[in-house]
């Protein structure tokens, strides 16, 4: 059994800034109240799922309640005309100063594709150092917005199963996932992760999800986020972009 | 030896196109401009050119690989100068090298390089609080791929260990230098709220600034920010004139 490494993925920060995008919120303004209810209930389901690094999530969330707790007590007076402080402002630089990074990253990106366009004699070395460490495949999904998913499929599944029973354990292996998930891909090229597993049973629902992570991670899959809608697409790995050719002939056909 | 004057390269300056072309053809890797003056002064036994005379001899050799269609230029990397393909037969070269997919470094692993590079030297405890998440794994990767080293150690409490980018970065990104990143934006121009509250940003992030009353925030920022870069930080004000 593996895990799935968060690491690869987006940290608390980006968790933040995922929440304020998506609710247009102002960051100067934050509803700490409400984004901590939030945040939490995230942690609980990426601890549920057993991602790797959570650590880092939770260290979050108690920096989230503290900042919680400060502005529903009073705040001490402050003596001759001194400037409040807001209690979310360490926060709220922070998020800004990695907003600046996130930024600067995307324009090493930028260089760094630029870079690729020129091959010098050396070239192997330069491939050796690729291969060295496994180069990690750049996923354009916020794994944020596939837990979201992940969340309304255990809800619906929770509201489902009202009568309560025992049931035997079963166990569900991330392989098996994998498998299920390659073979359903060959019969039809796109899919829903949420429709695929309407119904099914939460540890089937956890097992392919992480096999989707796994997946995308290393490329077999990719995925696409349609705007409007809290699914997302399984799809076929985007054909190698070597020359438009490719690309035109397959839009034709 | 006659010199000729006028337009065009005099005949020395063309003997040093002749041999920066040689040299960086036949070393493959970077060759700094030191190294060819050395190679000159010890075949000629004359005066070895300048740096500058190198590097602009580089420059014309580059705009004449452009204006007779040659597939080769020598690139400024890291100090030193690498002849590699030009951009312009790039497909060729990817298809010749069965490059199937693109060398990428993850979203985590860019963001902590981006933090490395600009605010080298800098210690784990700062890249874990700019992230929000521990760096360790994110910084051996970076160890590992030779892009990010230590460069020291600091004096603060427990004299943490210091990561700083490596000319292996500045070639893997082709730059020459650091001075060569591009600027990081000021908070103001990444949010792109009309509505932005300009008092409050500057309440929110001047923190740092020695906040002096009455005078506008705006000199002062920018020589305060001078003064650290002479620290050895990384400043990107350069060429905001």
């Amino acid at each position: 059994m593996y895990r799935v490494k968060l690491e690869d993925f987006e940290g608390p920060l980006d968790l933040l800034l995922f929440f304020i995008r998506r609710d247009e919120l102002d960051i100067y303004d934050i509803p700490i109240s409400r984004i901590t209810d939030e945040f939490l209930s995230y942690v609980r389901l990426m601890e549920e799922i057993d991602l790797d690094g959570v650590g880092d999530f939770i260290y979050m969330a108690s920096i989230l309640i503290g900042i919680k707790a400060q502005m529903l007590l009073p705040q001490p007076e402050t003596a001759d005309g001194e400037e409040e402080i807001d209690p979310r402002r360490e926060l709220v630089e922070r998020l800004l100063e990695y907003m600046r990074y996130k930024e600067a990253a995307g324009e090493l990106e930028v260089l760094q594709e630029q870079r690729g366009d020129v091959f010098t004699r050396n070239a192997a070395e330069v491939e050796e150092l690729s291969h060295r460490e496994g180069p990690p495949r750049l996923t354009n999904a916020t794994v944020f917005r596939l837990i979201s998913s992940l969340r309304r499929l255990l809800r619906e599944e929770e509201e489902q199963v009202q009568a309560t029973h025992t049931v035997d354990r079963v166990h569900y292996s991330v392989e098996e996932a994998r498998d299920e998930i390659l073979s359903r891909l060959q019969r039809n090229n796109k899919f829903g992760f949420v429709d695929s597993l309407r119904g099914a049973p939460r540890g089937r629902i956890i097992a392919n999800f992480l096999a989707v992570l796994e997946l995308v991670r290393v490329g077999s899959i990719r995925i696409e986020l349609p705007d409007e809608r809290n699914d997302f697409i399984i799809c076929e790995p985007a054909p190698e972009v070597t020359g438009s050719a490719v690309q035109t002939s397959e839009s034709q056909g | 030896m006659e010199v000729s004057e006028g337009a065009f390269p005099s005949q020395a300056d063309k003997r040093l196109h002749r041999i920066i072309e040689g040299l960086t053809f036949a070393a493959g890797d970077i060759v700094s401009p030191a190294q060819i003056a050395d190679v000159i002064a010890e075949v000629t036994g004359g005066e070895p050119p300048s740096e500058e005379e190198i590097l602009s001899a580089v420059d014309e050799l580059n705009d004449s690989f452009a204006a007779n269609n040659r597939g080769v230029r020598i690139q400024k990397w890291a100090g030193g100068l690498q002849m590699t393909t030009g951009r312009e037969v790039a497909p060729y070269l990817k298809t010749f090298r069965e490059q199937t997919h693109e060398r990428r470094l993850s979203r985590s692993l860019m963001e902590t390089l981006a933090i490395v590079a600009y605010r080298q030297p800098t210690t784990k405890p700062e890249v874990d609080y700019v992230r929000g998440v521990d760096a360790d794994y994110a910084l051996r990767k970076l160890l590992g791929m030779d892009l990010v080293d230590v460069v020291g150690r600091s004096d603060s409490v427990g004299r943490p260990m210091l990561y700083g980018t490596t000319d292996d970065f500045l070639t893997a990104f082709g730059l020459n230098s650091l001075d060569d990143l591009p600027d990081l934006r000021e908070v103001e121009e990444l949010l792109d709220d009309p509505a932005f509250d300009k008092e409050r940003a500057e309440l929110l992030m001047l923190r740092e600034l020695p906040v002096s009353p009455s005078v506008n925030g705006n000199e002062e920022a920018s020589g305060t920010e001078a003064a650290h870069g002479s620290n050895g930080a990384v400043t990107n004000n350069s060429g905001q004139e």
